[in-house]
């Protein structure tokens, strides 16, 4: 990519809503479930439950097509997880993974249930500049330069049946 | 018992303050502006770094005179000033796993005195952590040590770069302290 190509999607921060269905969002976390979570809790980093790679070709490749459109920009995977939040969970922004070169950051929330005060938050130098509210089957779509990180927030123990799932991709610019 | 305390070093004093000076402590809070703060790490309210009012400053310096010499002959950390905010933790508040410890800040024993409240608060627990070091890097972080925020309590622990420790989140009440550090 260009300079300007990169600065035009790094600018990119955008929630599409209803990408995926009730029903469909219900088999991914349940197949996710049977394929089993690993647990992280290094817990000045984060507290959560992790599976990467999930094998989901056919909805990672429509994904990313959705996600190509939005940036107008040819996009391929570079890494896919999905995260399980429960009560007390957490990821801060200074464990988030920042790549050292422009990525574009697609999230899918598959929570059975809007969470509240369970947002994503990116940052740009320390400030928050875009959050991705809590929002069953809405998939959001972030540019990422190297000084951009990501926090998922705290969830609290007053919603104690709290889940929250997302998959998340990591996409590069061919 | 400083040296011995688990996880990490730290003092646990209740009855800190004679009971006929705690109503005095809540008048000088009253005067002091509050605000919300919220970030990745944390939800709560918090006055200022440095205090508006005379009162408050004046507090925060007696507490140094009075408990620093003592503090630095049982810690061996040479401290003379203190850092001082007032906080309140509501409901869903909270402050996650974290050290303290920044290169460039010279923070060497951390405090909290936590302060009658009008609704003791379920939950605000002070929790203390274990952590496994290799390399130079935390590969495991286990919880060892749990403090009640119990009225005129003062705890006393530690600052180094594995002095980690979180606010368990406020489930009901309010949570009130003084907070902050004893520095050279």
């Amino acid at each position: 990519m260009t300079g300007l190509e990169e600065l035009l999607t790094a600018r990119i921060a955008t929630v599409v809503p209803d990408a995926i269905g009730t029903a469909h969002a219900a088999e991914l976390r349940a197949r996710f479930e049977d394929t089993g979570y690993t647990r992280y809790a290094l817990l000045d980093r984060g507290s959560y439950d992790e599976l990467r790679a999930p094998r989901e070709p056919e909805l990672l490749a429509a994904l990313i097509t959705v996600a190509s459109e939005v940036t107008e920009r040819t996009l391929e995977l570079a890494e896919a997880r999905v995260l399980r939040l429960v009560a007390g969970d957490y990821l801060l922004a200074h464990h988030d993974r920042v790549a050292d070169d422009h990525r574009v950051e697609l999230m899918l929330d598959l929570s059975p249930a809007i969470v509240p005060g369970a947002a994503v938050h990116y940052r740009r130098h320390g400030n928050v500049y875009f959050e991705v509210p809590p929002r069953p089957c809405a998939m959001s779509v972030v540019g990422r330069e190297p000084s951009v990180s990501c926090s998922h927030s705290y969830v609290s123990k007053r919603h104690a049946d709290a889940v929250v799932v997302r998959l998340v991709l990591q996409l590069t610019c061919r | 018992m400083w040296r011995a305390a688990e996880p990490f070093p730290h003092l646990v004093i209740d009855d800190f303050v004679p009971a006929d000076a705690l109503a005095g402590l809540h008048a000088i809070l009253d005067e002091e502006p509050v605000d919300r703060h919220e970030g990745d790490l944390f939800a709560f309210e918090a006055t200022a770094p440095e205090p508006t009012t005379a009162e408050l400053r004046g507090l925060r310096d007696a507490f140094a005179a009075t408990l620093a010499p003592a503090l630095s002959t049982i810690t061996t950390k040479p401290v003379t000033r203190v850092e001082m905010r007032a906080y309140a933790y509501r409901p869903g508040h909270y402050l996650l796993p974290h050290s303290d410890h920044q290169h460039d800040l010279a923070r060497a024993l951390a405090y909290a005195y936590y302060l009658p409240s009008p609704e003791p608060p379920l939950g605000g627990e002070l929790e203390l952590f274990r952590c496994r070091v290799e390399g130079g890097a935390i590969v495991a972080t286990e919880s060892e040590c749990v403090i009640e925020p119990r009225a005129n309590r003062l705890v006393v622990f530690d600052v180094s770069n594995i002095s980690l420790h979180q606010v368990r989140e406020v489930l009901g009440g309010l949570r009130i302290s003084l907070a902050g550090w004893f520095l050279p």
